[in-house]
């Protein structure tokens, strides 16, 4: 089950603070980056739930969040709904999709999984890609973005929407971990550990499995609807492999499995990569080495790894209470 | 449209040189997740490298000496990668495995954009294959029924080596049972460093013959590496009719269904690839049962 330690909350406190900083500090420029960073967050967020506490590694997450993006806008712009509705039809429609793609692949497992997720996921690309309902490969724009007036908020301002992001990211958060907490945030770890285990217990186990993947997609949803508004404008690259395998990247980066570590890595992943593209156009080839490096070193990523030495050091301390029961919640392979 | 006889053979021909392209791409992956249960997601990598020594290679001594160097360059730099990455990785869950050679893919896609550069190259059909040839009444390009023929020679000799050879008896009891081979005293280890080589030497070989075809691009192997799965996936993985039967199925697919529906063709492929995962999510003919 997820738990929260000193060091999960001192890092969350130092996120929301850094976040609440630059928001309020940064330039146009800067709150760019800043909102890219937050949606990046809740996408990597729901794929964490699949991936470190499900064990189901997802290559089609990134086509969920441009289901999402593609959903919000088709709702606003051609079927004339506010974008209120149209959020939540986008929400609803990624998550029954990423229902019916958990329930299809519950059964297979390891390199398996990760096929038919891909396949999926490509089969989304492919269609949007030829849709002329979509734009096709010209994709769509005119997108507006959510009409807060109501309550005194413009969100055409960048400052504006990048907090509205980041409320969100809270709450996509805290619904992230009571997900995790619940009954069936509790079976899913148990399927992951043991899957025959909990059918001798009586689970439905591709239910489970397929429950949690719709709740993560509808998180992808949100991404993918954010997105839409955040940018203006989508195009079926959204969906195509590579990104899910970024969001893949992302999540290792930070820290599987741990919720806090993939927050760590939307902001360690983005600022690299600005940081990166500006001295090279081959920044590509730093990430890549990046990864293989945070892979074979075997530590659980950049926060993992801080949290390893944590342990060891609260281990040191006597107060090994917290400290066991996180290094029990430290999933190594999936 | 028109529906006559020498219509469907054109399409079956495309078909079929669709199908042998992928047949040399499936195959190195198939039995090297076989035999060591490692995922490459870099194998398309390699290809796209392989046709980027063929052009380089061509560029001085003319399409044949690309042809038989660049599989060769492809196996050295598939050995390299062994060395220093592979061997390592080994042991890992499919998650690390994924992972690392996904990082590969981002490498080798900058590195060959710094060693060639962004800009597409060409490279010329051989003066043997130029032109087109009657066959079965149609005419069809020479140089596809090259790569047709090449991809049935390639399976031929696979299939003696595989069948008829004691190397190819050690591969086979190797794939069935890791452990068990190497308890009888199979040298489990060197005979994946020999099959990697092999598999990376097709890669390579496919590049080669696929550069006249397409235009040479940093991102061909991008392009590649999902139908290449879905070959694997849906023909099971490590067996050699695995991946026949998945080439043969993907090429059919495609170019079937680009003629008879064009607007769900680019779909039906993924449809068919989730319906075998719900069906038999080992794929049709997995080399374990």
């Amino acid at each position: 089950m997820f738990s929260h330690n000193t060091l999960r909350y001192l890092v969350l406190l130092m996120l929301s603070g850094g976040a609440l900083f630059q928001a309020f500090a940064a330039e146009y420029f800067g709150l760019e980056i800043l909102t890219e960073i937050l949606i990046l967050a809740m996408l990597v967020l729901a794929l964490d739930i699949v991936a470190g506490f499900g064990g189901m590694v997802s290559l089609c997450h990134g086509a969920l969040m441009g289901v999402g993006a593609y959903a919000f806008a088709l709702f606003s712009t051609q079927f004339g709904a506010t974008p209120l509705m149209a959020m939540g039809a986008a929400i609803a429609i990624t998550g029954v999709a990423a229902w019916v793609i958990g329930a299809v692949c519950s059964r297979s497992h390891g390199i398996y999984f990760i096929m038919a997720t891909l396949a999926f996921g490509q089969m989304a690309y492919s269609y949007i890609f030829e849709a002329p309902l979509f734009g096709g490969d010209d994709g769509l724009g005119g997108i507006s973005r959510l009409d807060l007036s109501l309550i005194g908020v413009d969100l055409d301002d960048s400052r504006s929407f990048a907090l509205f992001c980041l409320a969100l990211l809270a709450g996509v958060y805290l619904m992230s971990v009571l997900i995790l907490r619940s009954g069936l945030g509790r079976s899913l770890t148990g399927v992951m550990h043991n899957e025959q285990r909990m059918r001798a217990l009586g689970l439905t186990v591709w239910r489970v499995k397929a429950d949690v993947f719709g709740l993560s997609g509808m998180i992808a949803g949100l991404a993918g609807a954010l997105t839409a508004q955040h940018i203006m404008y989508i195009s079926p690259g959204l969906l195509g492999w590579t990104v899910s395998g970024e969001a893949l990247v992302v999540v290792i980066l930070g820290g599987l499995g741990t919720l806090v570590g993939p927050l760590v890595g939307a902001v360690a992943f983005v600022l690299l990569k600005h940081e990166l593209s500006a001295v090279t156009t081959y920044w590509h080839l730093v990430v890549g080495v990046v990864l293989i490096a945070v892979v074979m070193s075997r530590a659980n990523g950049i926060y993992g790894f801080i949290e390893g030495r944590w342990i060891v050091w609260q281990k040191g301390r006597g107060t090994n209470q917290t400290a066991s029961h996180a290094a029990r919640e430290a999933v190594s392979d999936a | 449209m028109s529906h006559d006889l020498g219509f469907w053979i054109l399409q079956a021909l495309n078909a079929l040189q669709l199908s042998m392209l992928l047949f040399l791409l499936s195959i190195g992956l198939t039995v090297i997740f076989g035999l060591m249960h490692f995922v490459n997601l870099a194998h398309g990598s390699l290809y796209a490298l392989g046709a980027y020594f063929a052009a380089s290679f061509a560029a001085v001594g003319g399409y044949w000496l690309g042809f038989f160097l660049a599989p060769v360059a492809v196996a050295g730099v598939g050995m390299l990668l062994y060395s220093g990455l592979i061997k390592r990785m080994r042991k890992s869950g499919p998650m690390a495995q994924v992972l690392v050679t996904f990082g590969l893919i981002f490498a080798l896609l900058d590195l060959t954009r710094i060693f060639w550069g962004d800009l597409a190259l060409g490279i010329a059909v051989p003066d043997v294959f130029q032109g087109r040839t009657a066959f079965l009444g149609v005419e069809y390009p020479t140089y596809r029924l090259f790569i047709i023929a090449l991809g049935m020679a390639v399976l031929a000799t696979l299939e003696f080596v595989l069948r008829r050879t004691q190397i190819g008896a050690m591969i086979r009891a190797g794939v069935d049972n890791d452990v068990m081979a190497a308890c009888l005293g199979i040298n489990v280890e060197r005979l994946f460093f020999i099959v990697f080589c092999v598999g990376c030497a097709l890669a390579g070989l496919a590049g080669a013959v696929a550069a006249p075809l397409l235009s040479v691009t940093p991102d061909m192997g991008l392009q590649i590496l999902i139908p290449t799965l879905i070959v694997i996936v849906i023909g099971g993985l490590g067996s050699l009719k695995g991946a026949i039967a998945g080439s043969l199925i993907y090429g059919c697919v495609q170019t079937f269904g680009a003629v008879l529906a064009p607007q769900l063709a680019s779909v039906l492929i993924y449809a068919l690839l989730a319906a075998v995962l719900v069906i038999k999510p080992v794929g049709l003919f997995p080399a374990k049962g």
